[in-house]
């Protein structure tokens, strides 16, 4: 494998892994979810 | 599910209402086709959940599902939702246009109560005769008819959990018109005057203004001080109103609750009759005399626990052989078709090691949730609080707060919403900050771990044994916590217990395993999502920059990355728990979610390994890690440092965030994540440097 192709693989992993998380944050702060886990709860009540 | 109406065309807003632990939700889910949580034990639902529905000629409805409640005067804020709701005094809820009226047909004058009082509303009401079943294996018969003409609203007889009723539920509810409630219970001439005086002076709907004039007059003093929703000169007439009934020779607050059972006793009387008694009751009484015994009570609940965890260990060990074969499997097929790169490093030593060591634990987690739901439908979580009551009272804590406790054995998010049943708000505070310390299933992953390094080849039941101490260290904590807190920050009396014992019931063996599907569903989808990208980013720490000189070792590599970097910087605080810099890297990489631990270590092992054709079980890996002076690095006393460590720390950033939005403020997480930390660096150097003491290892 070129090492060109292998580092731009990596970035590309390493910036989908902070997009996600980013993503994740500002998705779950416009929807207004407080629950913050994936435990189950079901609740979704505005923060604050 | 949603927590508000949405915008869209109903025709019908319909309340779910009742006392706890009558089968609400069972309702809710059998018309919504959702699966909200239900349990036989009350304070379940905390918050108000909605669904929609469809009537008997196919219109859509609303369906909200309130918390249990005694009475619509409240004593904690899970009741205060349910009576804010009926009263129409949410913003984001419109008022119901029909209550379901859920009644536990068993207990049926004390559920009558809060029908009386919904009655008084004036809202259409349906009444659900709930359990219509269990009643009649207790003797208890009900003259439908009777009932329904006391009073005068429809009475559905219903087997929630058999689907018995449904039909005819659909029916009542769509009916149209639903006229309001014309029964009623019966108060005194002078109190129903002041009553009717007082509902015209309030700024309310009129459909409301009787119960709220009726609630605010059995308002004591206090109480009525700290009433918000209404203007002051309501307050002051409230005030006046109660002096002129004590005059006239009426106490305003036990007046319209006596007026109340009198009415009750006026339709018990017509409709119930009560026969002889009953097996069902007999079987629950010898049962309780053994489970809530002073000490056969608590060799059944370490009994129980112990024969959970056995099974952990046995009955998951060959799944959980499958899963760790087809994890090594893969990844020597990944390693074998990809070439010596970056990619095939972060594929092998990150994504699969990363996540195929926490899936690996899944077994163990769908076998502790079994446990627990066919503990929670049996109905022993009431009498576990009840044991543990004796014990609690001693540190200052009520004994409600155990049903938050022993959820959180499970999750601490759901444990610490379901303190919203403890009335004081102090008592409430406590157990919000010590909920975390009992072990949830996040921490199972780290203990069978460390169990599996600490003693390899020993039997079920010495692991069961292992695991069972830091179960039991998590409650002494919790205990000890509350009992400084109670005593030093938040004082205050330690209220009486007055808990429902609900029958023994067989466990819904069917509801068990669709919660198992879903605990499966939630850890397998948090394994795709949130602990692949932080095994991406951990292995990318781990991994980079890398040293300039090419032939340095990965050990040195390792050193030389931003995990190591970081893993040297906390070693000074971690060294006198006897732990290395690669563990430090362990507790940075986990402190968002404990079973990161176990990924974080699989990828620094695997890292520093890299080179090796075959990849070992993390296990032999950890157990064959040496220092520098070729001495083992997890002997005995680091192991259970390390799981002691992780028995007090809080390392979880769900549970802060909800402690945030349930305390309303920063101050309470942050003292919780601090003192949580304190408490686990003092845990881990006690084992750790006592051991060492007194001559272990």
């Amino acid at each position: 494998m070129s090492p060109l192709l292998d580092q731009i693989l990596v970035a590309a992993s390493v910036g989908a892994a902070l997009g996600w998380f980013a993503w994740r944050f500002f998705r779950r702060r416009a929807r207004g979810k407080a629950c913050a886990s994936d435990c189950g709860c079901g609740t979704k009540k505005p923060l604050g | 599910m949603r927590a508000a109406a949405p915008a869209r065309e109903v025709a019908r807003h319909v309340a779910i209402a009742g006392n706890p632990n009558c089968g609400k939700s069972t309702i809710f889910n059998t018309l919504t086709g959702l699966r909200q949580k239900v349990g036989n034990y009350p304070g379940v639902t905390v918050e108000k959940k909605t669904g929609r529905f469809f009537g008997s000629h196919g219109e859509p409805m609303e369906l909200l599902d309130l918390p249990g409640s005694y009475s619509l005067q409240v004593r904690s804020p899970d009741e205060a939702v349910a009576r804010d709701v009926l009263l129409g005094r949410q913003a984001d809820v419109p008022r119901p246009d029909v209550i379901i009226c859920v009644v536990d047909a068993s207990n049926l004058e004390r559920n009558l109560y809060l029908v009386a009082q919904m009655l008084e509303l004036q809202i259409p009401a349906v009444v659900a005769l709930n359990m219509a079943d269990v009643a009649e294996k207790n003797g208890v018969v009900i003259d439908l008819m009777g009932l329904r003409e006391k009073l005068g609203v429809p009475v559905i007889p219903m087997v929630a959990t058999k689907g018995v009723g449904f039909i005819e539920l659909r029916q009542a509810v769509s009916r149209s018109p639903l006229p309001p409630p014309a029964i009623c219970a019966q108060m005194p001439i002078v109190l129903e005057r002041e009553v009717m005086a007082l509902a015209r002076s309030l700024q309310v709907a009129p459909e409301v203004a009787r119960g709220e004039a009726l609630l605010l007059l059995t308002l004591h003093d206090q109480a009525l001080e700290e009433v918000a929703h209404h203007e002051r000169p309501v307050i002051v007439a409230t005030l006046e109103a109660q002096k002129r009934l004590r005059l006239a020779g009426f106490d305003p607050l036990s007046a319209p609750v006596e007026a109340r059972y009198e009415w009750i006793g006026e339709v018990c009387g017509a409709a119930l009759h009560k026969g002889s008694v009953l097996d069902a009751h007999s079987i629950t009484d010898r049962l309780d005399a053994v489970l809530t015994h002073r000490v056969w009570g608590w060799l059944a609940f370490l009994g129980m626990m112990t024969l959970m965890f056995f099974c952990i260990f046995t009955v998951a060990q060959t799944p959980m052989d499958w899963l760790d074969g087809a994890c090594t499997a893969f990844a020597g097929w990944v390693g074998a078709h990809l070439p010596e790169s970056d990619v095939r490093s972060l594929l092998t030593d990150g994504v699969i090691a990363g996540v195929g060591r926490v899936v690996v634990f899944l077994p163990q987690i769908l076998i502790l949730y079994f446990f627990l739901g066919i503990l929670e439908d049996t109905g022993y979580m009431a009498r576990a609080a009840f044991i543990m009551d004796r014990l609690m009272s001693r540190v200052g804590l009520h004994g409600k707060s155990f049903i938050p406790m022993l959820s959180s054995f499970a999750c601490a998010i759901p444990g610490i919403m379901a303190t919203r049943t403890i009335e004081n708000r102090k008592d409430r505070l406590v157990t919000i900050l010590v909920a975390p310390l009992m072990s949830c299933s996040a921490r199972l992953p780290v203990y069978a771990l460390m169990i599996a390094v600490l003693i390899p080849g020993a039997s079920g039941l010495a692991k069961a044994g292992i695991m069972l101490c830091m179960y039991l260290i998590g409650i002494i904590a919790a205990f000890a916590m509350a009992w400084f807190f109670k005593t030093r920050i938040l004082k205050g009396e330690t209220p009486m217990l007055l808990l429902e014992m609900p029958p023994y019931r067989m466990p819904a063996f069917r509801g068990v395993a669709i919660r198992m599907w879903e605990r499966a569903g939630l850890f397998l989808r948090r394994a795709g999502t949130v602990i692949l990208a932080l095994s991406i980013l951990l292995w990318a720490l781990a991994t980079y920059p890398k040293p300039a000189d090419e032939h340095a070792s990965p050990a040195e590599a390792l050193a030389h990355s931003v995990a190591g970097r970081m893993g040297h910087l906390i070693e000074p605080a971690i060294a006198p728990l006897g732990y290395d810099w690669k563990i430090g890297i362990g507790l940075i990489g986990s402190f968002a979610a404990r079973e990161v631990f176990v990924s974080t270590m699989s990828i620094v092992y695997n890292v520093e390994t890299k080179g090796k054709e075959d990849i070992e079980p993390l296990r032999d890996t950890m157990i064959a890690e040496k220092r520098a002076d070729g001495s083992p690095v997890f002997t005995p006393l680091v192991c259970i440092g390390l799981m002691v460590f992780y028995v007090l720390a809080m390392q979880c950033i769900s549970t802060v965030a909800i402690v945030r939005r349930e305390t309303n403020s920063w101050r309470w997480p942050l003292v919780q994540i601090a003192y949580m930390t304190l408490l686990a660096w003092i845990g881990a150097f006690i084992v750790y440097q006592g051991g060492r003491l007194l001559g272990f290892q």
